[in-house]
């Protein structure tokens, strides 16, 4: 049997379609069910589609202002809390006047029971006008749909539109309330519709050339993207929009002049590479960054598309040579440890095989909150005979997995870090790092020496009083 | 004595919230209960965002269960989501009590949670039995998001716990229940040790104390399903009508108190919280009232510990200067009647909510203070920003959301309160009795050593 029903699921047996052991002879279609509702109640580990636009895929815009239109709680949470750096470096030469704006200020519109009951429309016009007055320097106002203002019907998009000729602002409505769609995922995918469609064609960049991409689906987490653009840069190709790491909102509307599109999130963002190739004729290619390997395979296919082979081989080759030593060093003291990679989505195929190459790491679980099929086709193509790849687990079976699997490590977030730790097992943040970048050649160091950090803890080793003593 | 000015802001938005909505109150409430769980009716990022919040400030677990609304229960209604989560999680974790928490959705779907709950019941005793099913407290929350904020939330929280587990009284107890407030668990622990110099026995509504600070020791926990140690018993909240008295200790969360007043008798008192010396004093009088016993010697040199500090330092380096106090209303209150103490001014006082009791409890601290006390009600960190921007102060205390702007101001900022993530174990370290208190005076003063004097400098040498 190809999957799994865990012990303490006995009581919402649905989970065992959810939860595969890989097995090379099963036919390809054996992957976990996804992508579905969640059981009321089990404890799960996801968010909301809200947290989907908002938290991942807008949130890393440098130079808008967001209006989240809801009661006062979503405007707090959405505040500043992925870890999504942004440098005020403008694409006409200019600077954004605040550092990392998009870090420290979010607005609401501070819905009360009167706008339940009457709507919220009002206090959406004044708030957009009044996020005008007090940023007059934002490029944009971004506004969101919440669980309230969903239930309610506010036309959110009339307000934009009538407010954008008011205020000279581009003014985009986000619709993805918090109950759409079963996790985030949702929200990604309303955010890649809603930029393509308000945005993207509707203007020209200041220069072009022959080298210009899309950077799709890099949101420049704890600084990813600084670490692989200077790749780019020395292969003499020219970033034109990133999506939508460290990126302004320009940047998103001149998406149909790239020559080629990169897709490195392909979970949060193949949809706008998509939809601008069928529109603009933009081709796009997937991309992987993680671990050398990736990296280096994926930067000569760049190289290809352009002429420039010669160039990404200097460039693998000269950061080869600087992060050597310590890559066998971690391997050195890595090899054999065994792993639990609990990720969003595609870091589930993005890490293991790195790992398990570059440092000899031995992946016995993965998992994710809202990966669809065709992760999960990945993520089983990529995993080890034996590997167990659960959909959407929820806490009590992180406790069987850790007790049954014993993983020396586990990568996931914060919601899971603690729990573990109380179990004695240690674990690393993945979704937002511990002490990254993680990406490229030499983020894959960080991600190594926090895993060896992790694991050498000498906490773990001392963790019940001994009787005995030393001797 | 200064003036008092209340300012609200000039903005019906909200820039950088002070509160949260009602729900995560509620969850902080259930929280500190012995094998107790939140079980949110709303959408995932409703229980997800606030487990991210707790997990980030106390860096500990924080089990909240989520009836993960979608789209056809926005159509149709949460009546099935509710009851099947109520079933799952009654037979997976076998809690002793289920907080059940409303929100913005469900209550606008308008979904009866209390109808709800009562066939969940059924179904839990048709499939668990009558025991086992009777054997888990399903408490229904009332807490629209829409209305108020995150401490009121939480005081509806208390109060439905003890409107639903406070049995009709028998003998007493001899005991005092202490309502907290939304304070950390270093906070929970000094009124504990406080309760047991004076001889008290408490009843903690709630206690998060040990649920929010728990060991790491794997041979000495609880797995499968994972409980913290500690938190109040269904057993003490349910004998909690018996008791000498109650006190609130923040001036939002008194609503159980009164409930159980008017109920059962059992007296009440409302704040302030025991920051600093003269709050200090009152909670104990408080008790002393409710108990009849002697102040003992050894708080009473507490106290005198926190007066040596006081006279040591006070004039030398904290005298006459300005400060803007940020946060929870009852914490901030608290905070700027210490700072007055310690002979420094509250020129800014700055809140997300707006409350009578906070006024009123500041408009007396304002007397105490040696310059005018600018009031912001129903405010926000961007509010604060601004006031700070135009006219500066010497030092601001608050918690960790307050770090870009400060360090933008050039104004030190000491770290209190909810949520603290870029320091570690404020969490545990109690800023409330006279232990907190000298744990604010140094916190105070070694800020204004690192940032009002040079390391090397002579006047340090003595």
């Amino acid at each position: 049997m190809p999957f799994k029903l865990f012990e303490v699921d006995k009581e919402i047996p649905d989970r065992e379609k959810h939860i595969y052991v890989k097995d090379e002879a099963d036919p390809v279609e054996h992957i976990p069910k996804c992508n579905s509702k969640t059981i009321p109640g089990c404890m799960t580990e996801r968010g909301c589609a809200f947290a989907g636009v908002k938290g991942v895929i807008t949130g890393a815009v440098k130079d808008v202002v967001h209006v989240v239109h809801s009661p006062v709680g979503c405007t707090t949470y959405g505040c500043g809390s992925k870890r999504y750096p942004t440098s005020p470096d403008l694409p006409n030469g200019g600077k954004f006047p605040v550092e990392n704006f998009n870090l420290k200020y979010i607005m609401g519109t501070d819905l009360k029971e009167s706008d339940v009951v009457f709507g919220g429309m009002k206090k959406l016009r004044q708030s957009i006008l009044e996020a005008a007055k007090e940023f007059p320097y934002v490029n944009a106002i971004y506004t969101y749909a919440t669980c309230t203002t969903g239930l309610i019907g506010d036309d959110m998009e009339a307000v934009a539109k009538e407010l954008s000729e008011e205020t000279g602002k581009d003014i985009v409505t986000f619709n993805a309330p918090g109950f759409s769609g079963p996790t985030q995922s949702k929200g990604h995918h309303v955010g890649n519709l809603t930029l393509f469609n308000k945005l993207v064609g509707t203007k020209e960049p200041p220069e072009t050339t022959p080298y210009d991409i899309n950077l799709i689906g890099e949101y420049n987490i704890d600084g990813d993207l600084w670490v692989i653009k200077p790749y780019f840069e020395e292969m003499g190709i020219n970033i034109l929009s990133t999506f939508t790491g460290d990126c302004s909102h320009d940047e998103i509307c001149w998406m149909h002049r790239a020559k080629l599109s990169l897709v490195r999130c392909q979970r949060s963002a193949t949809y706008i590479a998509k939809l601008i190739e069928e529109k603009y004729g933009v081709p796009y290619i997937k991309v992987d960054f993680f671990g050398p390997k990736y990296c280096a395979e994926n930067l000569r296919a760049v190289g290809k598309y352009f002429g420039k082979e010669a160039e990404a081989e200097k460039v693998i080759e000269s950061r080869m040579k600087k992060i050597q030593a310590e890559l066998e060093f971690y391997r050195e003291k890595l090899e054999g440890k065994t792993v639990w990679v609990f990720s969003g989505g595609p870091k589930n195929w993005h890490i293991p095989q790195p790992l398990e190459e570059h440092l000899g790491m031995k992946t016995v679980a993965v998992s994710t909150m809202f990966e669809h099929e065709d992760g999960y086709e990945k993520i089983k193509e990529r995993v080890g005979e034996g590997t167990v790849i659960i959909d959407d687990p929820n806490s009590l079976e992180l406790e069987e997995i850790i007790e049954d699997y014993k993983p020396d490590i586990i990568l996931s977030g914060i919601k899971e870090k603690y729990i573990a730790h109380k179990m004695g097992t240690p674990c690393m943040l993945i979704h937002s790092y511990e002490n990254g970048p993680y990406m490229g050649f030499e983020g894959f160091i960080n991600l190594a020496r926090d895993i060896y950090a992790s694991i050498y803890s000498p906490v773990w080793n001392m963790l019940e009083f001994d009787e005995m003593g030393e001797e | 004595m200064g003036e008092c000015n209340v300012i609200k802001k000039d903005r019906n938005s909200v820039i950088n919230p002070l509160v949260t909505c009602q729900p995560m109150g509620a969850m902080y409430a259930v929280a500190g209960i012995r094998r107790g769980l939140p079980l949110v009716h709303g959408s995932q990022g409703c229980s997800t965002f606030v487990r991210y919040s707790f997990s980030r400030h106390f860096r500990e677990p924080s089990e909240i269960a989520v009836t993960s609304l979608h789209e056809d229960a926005a159509v149709f209604g949460g009546r099935r989501n509710l009851i099947s989560g109520l079933g799952n999680l009654a037979v997976r974790f076998k809690p002793d009590l289920i907080g059940a928490i409303s929100t913005c959705s469900s209550e606008i779907i308008g979904d009866d949670m209390v109808g709800f709950i009562k066939i969940a019941k059924e179904e839990m005793t048709q499939k668990m039995g009558e025991k086992e099913a009777e054997s888990i407290k399903i408490i229904p929350i009332s807490t629209p998001s829409f209305v108020d904020s995150h401490f009121r939330g939480y005081d509806n929280a208390i109060k439905a716990l003890v409107d639903n587990l406070a049995e009709e009284p028998t003998e007493s107890n001899n005991k005092v229940n202490i309502i907290p407030g939304m304070v950390n668990p270093g906070d929970t622990r000094e009124i504990k040790h406080i309760l047991a110099l004076m001889g008290i026995e408490g009843i903690i509504l709630t206690d998060i104390s040990d649920t929010f600070d728990s060991p790491l020791r794997p041979s000495a926990t609880e797995f499968r399903p994972f409980y913290p140690k500690g938190g109040t018993t269904v057993g003490e909240i349910s004998d909690s009508s018996n008791s000498l008295g109650s006190i609130s200790l923040c001036n939002y969360s008194g609503s159980a108190a009164k409930s159980l007043e008017k109920k059962y008798d059992v007296p009440s008192s409302l704040g302030p919280i025991p920051i600093g010396v003269q709050n200090t004093d009152q909670f104990l009088r408080n008790l002393k009232k409710y108990t009849d016993l002697e102040i003992p010697e050894a708080l009473l040199d507490e106290r005198g510990l926190l007066m040596d500090s006081m006279a040591d330092l006070v004039s030398r380096y904290l005298f006459g200067r300005t400060v803007a106090i940020y946060g929870d209303p009852a914490i901030s209150a608290g905070i700027a009647r210490f700072v007055c103490e310690l002979g420094m001014v509250p020129s800014v006082v700055c809140t997300g909510v707006e409350s009578k009791e906070f006024e009123e409890e500041m408009k007396k601290v304002s007397k105490e203070s040696d310059g005018p006390v600018d009031m912001l009600v129903g405010s926000d960190l961007r509010a604060l920003e601004t006031r700070l921007q135009e006219e500066p102060v010497d030092l601001m205390i608050g918690h960790s959301d307050g770090r870009l702007f400060a360090k933008n101001l050039e104004i030190p900022l000491i770290r209190v309160g909810y949520p603290v993530y870029d320091r570690a174990g404020y969490h545990r370290v109690p800023i409330v009795g006279y232990n907190g208190g000298i744990n604010l005076i140094d916190r105070i003063t070694n800020t204004v050593f690192e940032n009002f004097y040079d390391a090397e400098h002579w006047k340090l040498q003595q």
